[in-house]
């Protein structure tokens, strides 16, 4: 097979959480922090060769962002599709990925964008990697393929982080790592007349029922709401000189400098 | 609400927005504003296949069907009249003439550089005495054993200013009428080829239109596109597909300036409510909702007809002459709504004004396009 890559891409909901979304193709699109991740892939692609599979989980509308991967040059989708799988939290949907990721071995590297758009936990990626047993880099911004192994980079409280990982390993992208190209109408029209989404259910993966979809959710949504800021104008008083530096004292203060 | 399109067209339409919302979008303001044409831009759309939307994937374009086409046209429009026009243009009547009439060597040797848009097209008809009576073309190509002298006076050529490959109307033969037209190809850079300087238009200023003047441009005799005398046939045939494309430019302005005035009349307050709260604005709003969508779906029809290899003519000319005229109607309505506001370039409904007047104008006025929509239900 060569050098195998699989992302790991999610269909999130653009329209925000609390308008009555039908889901449908339209209201939802690539998790824009995939992209980063994809183009990560697409980049080693081209210089070790090899083939980059997209995985993603989600009901059916959610496999045009695996067309959308595959436009962008990705070789095959694989849509995890099965009514068990719903309502699943961060780790209930690890163990799906992990499971499907399992099946489509052998692989050399397993990449995720740094988290989803929508729900922002940024967990799936690490506890997938922990799941499948592979070392990981999380918040890469920096890709360099060597020998057997990659040479990857990452920032953390002001510290520039240097890598070594040998294959098979994880990666969770950074979304400053690149800019991902855009898709192409070349490539669109390949995806949709040469590569087919493929869609597997809970049949097509060896887990246990209790281990996906709510039942195997270690966590739930009790509510959600919208934070609402009530925009508030406050004037500060004194001489230039003192409103500038009650100003100062004021952002430094809230974390703005 | 375009949810009857194939997955492939809404990937189309959400590749295409995404990219002018991030590279078209913000620069459309300015680039209108001096009468600039974006190259950086037009080189990223080249890479992504804007230029050879419908060339076969053989010769280095897309391949993608009409539907397709007027979808990428509409978007990039809906950013920026003046690039749309300029995509439209270079894919309609420059381009897909050379696929349908071109010969082997031409096709090979022009069409790859132009489908990716290292070579932009012109179609060069009008001249200052020939608007819609095309059949009194005064330009004039001489044969001589191995060369055409071609002494030409073009005016408001689209891409003009910047076109490599032009498809050149002329007269071959004197006396003889709609007859003695054909179309030769003449490429920038050929001695005589002069690029006169750009009109400053009042709308669809990023694009560098201007006059092409040939003073006895001599030109190997395997530029002739078809045969002598087939000018008129392949400037028709041109332009079928051409009013697709302009239909598709006018409902993407029309679109835009629609979006805007929804958008304003919910933030804008007058006797203590948004004004999308009163009736007089609802009414405007669903005028305008109807009209573009209507436009749209005639575009549609006209692409999914010749996508179809069925006869298309009739469908593109009132997909054209209404479109043209919602675009004209939807700004005006946008502009009104905007009230004050809606005068001051510090909005952009007064560009979509401006852009949308030249469409009932180009490629053929409503006039026009009157008479043959009413030759094609009444006959001759």
């Amino acid at each position: 097979m060569g050098f195998h890559i699989i992302v790991c891409i999610k269909s999130i909901i653009a329209n925000g959480l609390y308008d009555r979304v039908v889901c449908s193709s339209d209201s939802r699109e690539l998790n824009p922090y995939d992209r980063p991740a994809l183009e990560v892939a697409l980049r080693i692609k081209k210089e070790l060769s090899g083939t980059i599979t997209a995985l993603s989980m989600g009901p059916e509308p959610c496999s045009f962002a695996l067309n959308e991967a595959m436009a962008m040059g990705v070789d095959r989708g694989v849509l995890l599709c099965d009514p068990a799988l719903a309502g699943a939290d961060t780790l209930a949907t690890s163990n799906a990925l992990a499971a499907a990721i399992k099946k489509l071995a052998p692989f050399d590297l397993v990449i995720f964008g740094i988290r989803a758009a929508d729900s922002d936990t940024g967990q799936v990626g690490p506890q997938t990697a922990v799941l499948l047993d592979l070392p990981m880099v999380t918040g890469v911004h920096s890709v360099e393929p060597k020998d057997d192994g990659l040479i990857v980079e990452r920032s953390a409280d002001g510290f520039l982080e240097c890598f070594e990982v040998f294959f098979p390993a994880g990666l969770a992208v950074h979304s400053s790592a690149n800019r991902p190209r855009d898709v192409g109408l070349l490539g669109i029209e390949l995806a949709f007349e040469e590569r087919q989404v493929k869609h597997w259910n809970l049949a097509d993966l060896d887990i246990s029922a209790d281990r996906i979809g709510e039942g195997g959710s270690a966590t739930q949504v009790l509510a959600l709401s919208r934070v609402e800021n009530a925009g508030k104008c406050e004037f500060l008083s004194g001489s230039a000189v003192e409103q500038v530096e009650a100003l100062i004292d004021r952002l430094s203060a809230s974390g703005v400098i | 609400m375009d949810t009857f399109l194939s997955e492939k067209h809404r990937t189309i339409r959400r590749s295409v927005r995404t990219f002018c919302q991030r590279e078209v979008q913000p620069i459309a303001k300015e680039i209108d504003q001096e009468a600039t044409f974006p190259w950086e831009v037009v080189e990223k759309m080249g890479k992504l296949g804007y230029f050879g939307i419908q060339v076969p994937q053989t010769l280095g374009g897309a391949g993608l069907d009409t539907v397709g086409y007027i979808i990428v046209i509409e978007e990039i429009s809906r950013a920026c009249a003046g690039l749309g026009l300029c995509v439209t243009v270079h894919n309609s009547v420059a381009v897909y003439p050379l696929l349908a009439f071109g010969s082997d060597e031409q096709i090979q040797k022009w069409v790859p550089p132009l489908a990716k848009g290292e070579k932009i097209g012109a179609f060069c008809l009008t001249e200052p005495n020939v608007g819609s009576d095309a059949a009194g073309i005064e330009s004039s190509a001489i044969r001589t054993d191995k060369h055409y002298f071609v002494n030409a006076n073009k005016v408001f050529v689209t891409n003009g200013g910047i076109a490599d490959v032009c498809l050149v109307f002329t007269r071959t033969e004197a006396n003889a009428g709609r007859k003695g037209l054909s179309v030769i190809i003449v490429e920038r850079g050929t001695p005589g080829f002069v690029v006169g300087d750009l009109e400053d238009l009042c709308g669809v200023r990023s694009n560098p239109v201007s006059s092409i003047r040939l003073y006895d441009c001599r030109v190997p005799l395997d530029n002739l596109l078809g045969k002598e005398g087939m000018g008129l046939r392949i400037g028709l045939e041109a332009l079928d597909t051409g009013r697709i494309g302009i239909a598709a430019q006018a409902v993407g302005i029309a679109h835009a300036a629609f979006e805007e005035a929804v958008r304003y009349s919910r933030q804008r307050y007058q006797f203590g409510v948004s004004i999308s709260k009163h009736q007089a604005i609802g009414m405007m709003v669903a005028d305008m909702a109807t009209k573009v969508d209507a436009a749209r779906l005639m575009v549609y029809r006209s692409a999914v007809l010749r996508d179809q290899g069925k006869s298309f003519s009739q469908a593109s000319a009132m997909a054209k002459l209404f479109a043209s005229e919602t675009s004209s109607e939807v700004t005006d309505l946008a502009v009104q709504i905007h009230g004050g506001y809606g005068y001051s370039k510090s909005y952009p409904v007064e560009r979509y004004y401006r852009d949308a007047r030249v469409t009932r104008i180009y490629e053929g006025t409503s006039e026009i396009h009157r008479l043959v929509i009413a030759k094609g239900v009444l006959g001759d």
